[in-house]
């Protein structure tokens, strides 16, 4: 037994030499795991921190918080599991704020969200979970969420806050832009006011020629050659036409033009104008230049552009709210125009053309000069002499109007739009690259190149897209971009559902006499009441605590610019005493602001010191010059106040001066720090200041100024 | 014989197996690090003032500062406003433009915070500069300084603060 259990114990060499080498194969097989650990992307980044931080004079609280794992932060009910900050370690240390510091140290700019409430991903994006460089950043074959790139990190914000931030202004001009040029005509979106339709073409057949059509329909959009000259309708500039190009050939635009020259739902109302006026002035060489004065001093150019040359150079001037006119003379027939700008809502039940109100006179001098001055002789030379349409061609053009989406836009007697005609969006900026489609595109393969080549050239991507044709500035496509990836749906869990900020739906409806006027001059097309309408004009909200009510019913009968760099003006509607009266009743009493109580200021007790004195500190203490005017001295940027005595109620003064941003939070005129006393000699001053631009009896003929003259109603 | 090979083509396959994962775990590089334009970039773009050709990148506290800028200060201190015609030539001591590398870069931060928050007057300067300390909120006005370096021509130095060098990357 001995022997044999001496043989047991004693193993052949060779054995030994196999277990020797398994034992360190074995050793070095439990190591690779610890070594392959300390060599982990993210641990790299944690020793080169502290090694970074030991370099600074600020090491301490730089450590502070440190620790050698894994760093994440954890909001279950956002459903966020971050763990960015475990590389980012600098993130909340604003001392590493500076850009000399390297990254990922480099501390986040100061926002309203900050990392520990609110997590990472929610805003940039990316993967939370990921712990090495590219899968947290980048699109790999597991994680399809890219970060989204800086520049259209606003869409993040838009996926909660889905009023508008002033912080936003990218978002807020690509929310714009969906509702101006109407995509919810064929796609479903959230969160945007309703768009403004194109015109209803049940009478367009009474207004333009079929040719004129024919043209439009080929080339809605002008190109600017480099030599500044304009060879279609329209201007390559911001106010371009809202129609985007379709892509049809030139048998469907004989169809679809054969088709809408024969749309006569309801006959035009005529309004003939005096024959002793059109004889009196048909042979006036003066009419056409009477015309365009006249043109001029209604101010139609707020609204409507016009293409000018100047120093050789073609450019746009005028507003993007109407039409552009530079050709509108070659396209709308005379009897349309007259009875168009007679009563514009005859033929168009929803424009927001306001009715002026007009003497048969200016009525035919404007109407003249829009017929012979705004035109283009070469405007339809190249389109085919097309005659009559034949019945084949209006039945094949109903259908193309149908299948092309016009329905989304325009309205048309009979042809009801097609419900999601478009693929739905809602839910556009939360998709992975996976589910789109990208056919032969030579691009990146990830969401915001998938829209930009979509958005540019919508066949790109997809060979048998209906969509027309836009013409993007680039700032823009950056900012439609932005708005398309804002719409991510709804909210992943409900404690980000509840954090949703909602867009108000803001209404204005006035009662009583006021609201024909209101309708009939559309006053919301320029100006804002109560956050509803437009934002050319200043916000009337609160116009009754600010204005006098006479000064309101003499500036509506004759708009002067209060403002002294603003170049469009208040149209002149030739608006009647009894519509001023109305309207100025209505503004000076319904609309006020509760922080202005018309009895904190008695204006019978401002004495000649308190005005000295507030004269003095308007000119010397506060320098007020610098920014607004008094009798032609003074600078640009505040309105004009040479009548401030006659135009704003002390009142209103007062509350201003206390503080501007309470009654207008998008004042620019900054905060002071009056004294009472100060704030009543100033108030005591500017109520002194009477030497008016607007005249102080309208009605007596001699004091009229120039820019009514002819306007006899 | 055989038992022999056998052990043989274990340890033969568990070494390479070892070796090559120890290889791998090798291969990959530390620190991969991220071309800065292809996830961050920019968060806003400005045209440089004296030639349009070329756009300064802007970073988020600098696009904030654009804004505040474009709101507030741009009537007296550019050429060219949103409006049309500016201010600034109305104005004696004629404010410096905000690119103004010349005047504004001698002027620490502080300076500059200091001049928009409580007002020219309220530092010997002109009076025609109003103070906007409550109507801008701080981060605002940090903010348009910011952007305010940003643009400037010559650009501008950060001046260098005293203490040990920063560790550059190890």
């Amino acid at each position: 037994m001995p022997a044999e259990a001496q043989q047991m114990g004693k193993l052949s060499p060779r054995l030994r030499l196999t277990f020797a080498v398994a034992t360190v194969v074995c050793v070095l097989a439990l190591a690779i795991s610890p070594v392959k650990d300390y060599r982990a992307e993210w641990k790299h980044y944690k020793r080169w921190f502290v090694k970074y931080a030991q370099g600074r004079p600020d090491t301490k609280r730089l450590l502070a918080d440190y620790s050698p794992s894994i760093d994440q932060v954890w909001l279950p009910g956002m459903n966020v599991t971050d763990r960015c900050t475990t590389c980012h370690q600098g993130i909340t240390q604003s001392s590493l704020a500076d850009s000399t510091v390297p990254q990922p140290f480099r501390a986040h700019p100061p926002v309203p969200h900050n990392v520990r409430q609110w997590g990472c991903t929610l805003c940039h994006r990316g993967q939370g979970l990921a712990t090495e460089v590219p899968e947290a950043h980048e699109t790999t074959l597991a994680w399809e969420q890219p970060i989204l790139p800086a520049r259209f990190l606003q869409a993040s914000c838009g996926s909660c806050h889905q009023a508008d931030l002033i912080e936003t202004p990218q978002l807020a001009r690509g929310r714009e832009l969906l509702v101006h040029l109407n995509c919810q005509g064929c796609h479903k979106l959230s969160n945007l006011n309703r768009a403004a339709l194109g015109p209803d073409l049940s009478s367009v057949g009474y207004k333009v020629t079929r040719e004129w059509i024919y043209k439009w329909l080929k080339e809605p959009r002008t190109v600017v050659d480099k030599d500044g000259n304009a060879t279609v309708n329209g201007y390559e500039n911001e106010s371009e036409p809202r129609m985007p190009k379709f892509r049809l050939t030139d048998d469907e635009i004989k169809e679809l033009s054969g088709f809408l020259s024969v749309q006569k739902a309801k006959p035009i109302e005529r309004y003939k104008i005096s024959p002793l006026v059109v004889a009196a002035w048909t042979r006036n060489p003066d009419l056409l230049a009477q015309g365009e004065l006249r043109f001029r001093q209604m101010m139609c150019t707020t609204c409507h552009s016009l293409a000018v040359t100047r120093a050789g150079e073609s450019k746009m001037i005028g507003g993007d709210i109407g039409t552009e006119l530079t050709k509108v003379g070659s396209k709308v027939n005379e009897e349309w125009l007259i009875a168009w700008l007679w009563n514009p809502k005859s033929y168009l039940e929803h424009s927001n053309m306001p009715r002026y109100g007009w003497s048969d006179e200016d009525l035919y001098k404007v109407s003249q000069y829009i017929m012979n001055k705004l035109t283009d002789s070469d405007l339809l030379t190249n389109v085919p002499q097309l005659g009559a349409p034949t019945e084949a061609e209006i039945s094949a053009g109903k259908r193309l109007f149908a299948e092309k989406g016009c329905a989304g836009c325009h309205a048309l007697n009979g042809i009801a739009p097609q419900k999601d005609f478009g693929p739905d969006l809602t839910a556009l900026g939360a998709k992975n690259a996976s589910e789109l489609e990208f056919s032969k595109a030579k691009i990146q393969h990830d969401l915001v190149s998938y829209i930009q080549a979509k958005l540019q050239d919508p066949v790109s991507v997809n060979p048998a897209a209906r969509m027309p044709q836009y013409n993007w500035e680039p700032a823009d496509l950056d900012a439609v971009t932005t708005a398309l990836l804002s719409q991510t749906g709804p909210a992943a869990t409900s404690t980000l559902q509840r954090l949703v900020v909602p867009r108000k739906e803001a209404s204005f409806q006035p009662v009583g006499a006021f609201a024909q006027v209101y309708e009939r001059y559309k006053c919301y097309a320029c100006h804002r009441f109560n956050g509803f309408g437009g934002t050319l004009a200043p916000d009337l909200s609160y116009e009754g605590s600010r204005a006098q009510r006479k000064w309101i019913a003499d500036f509506l009968k004759n708009p002067q610019t209060i403002r002294p760099t603003l170049i469009l003006r208040m149209p002149q509607f030739n608006m009647s005493d009894q519509d001023a009266e109305i309207a100025a009743e209505y503004l000076s009493l319904a609309v006020q602001n509760s922080e202005v109580n018309p009895q904190s200021v008695d204006a019978r007790q401002f004495t000649p010191a308190m005005v000295s004195l507030g004269q003095q500190l308007y000119e010397v203490k506060y320098q007020c010059q610098s920014c607004h005017t008094i009798g032609g001295t003074g600078g640009y940027v505040g309105p004009n106040l040479n009548n401030a005595g006659n135009w704003l109620t002390p009142a209103w003064i007062e509350a201003w001066l206390r503080n501007p941003q309470a009654l207008r939070p998008d004042s620019i005129e900054p905060r002071r720090n009056f004294t009472d006393e100060e704030v009543r000699a100033l108030t005591a001053y500017l109520m002194t200041l009477r030497a008016g631009i607007t005249p102080q009896t309208t009605k007596s003929a001699a004091n009229r100024p120039v820019l009514t003259q002819g306007a006899g109603r | 014989m055989r038992p022999k090979f056998r052990v043989l083509g274990a340890i033969t396959l568990l070494f390479s197996a070892v070796a090559s994962v120890l290889l791998l775990s090798g291969c990959r590089k530390a620190g991969a690090v991220l071309k800065p334009d292809q996830a961050f970039g920019f968060y806003d773009t400005e045209a440089d003032w004296n030639d349009a050709t070329k756009v300064i990148n802007l970073g988020y506290q600098e696009s904030q500062g654009k804004r505040v800028f474009y709101q507030y200060c741009v009537w007296c201190h550019a050429d060219a406003t949103p409006a049309g015609p500016s201010n600034r030539s109305n104005l004696t001591p004629v404010p410096p433009l905000l690119n103004d590398g010349e005047k504004l870069n001698r002027d620490s931060d502080e300076y500059l915070e200091n001049i928009i928050t409580l007002g020219g007057s309220a530092l010997g300067k002109s009076a025609m500069m109003p103070p906007y300390g409550q109507t801008l909120s701080a981060e605002d006005i940090k903010a348009a300084i910011a952007f305010t370096r940003a643009i400037a021509q010559p650009a501008y130095q950060k001046p260098v603060r005293p203490g040990p060098a920063y560790a550059a990357k190890p």
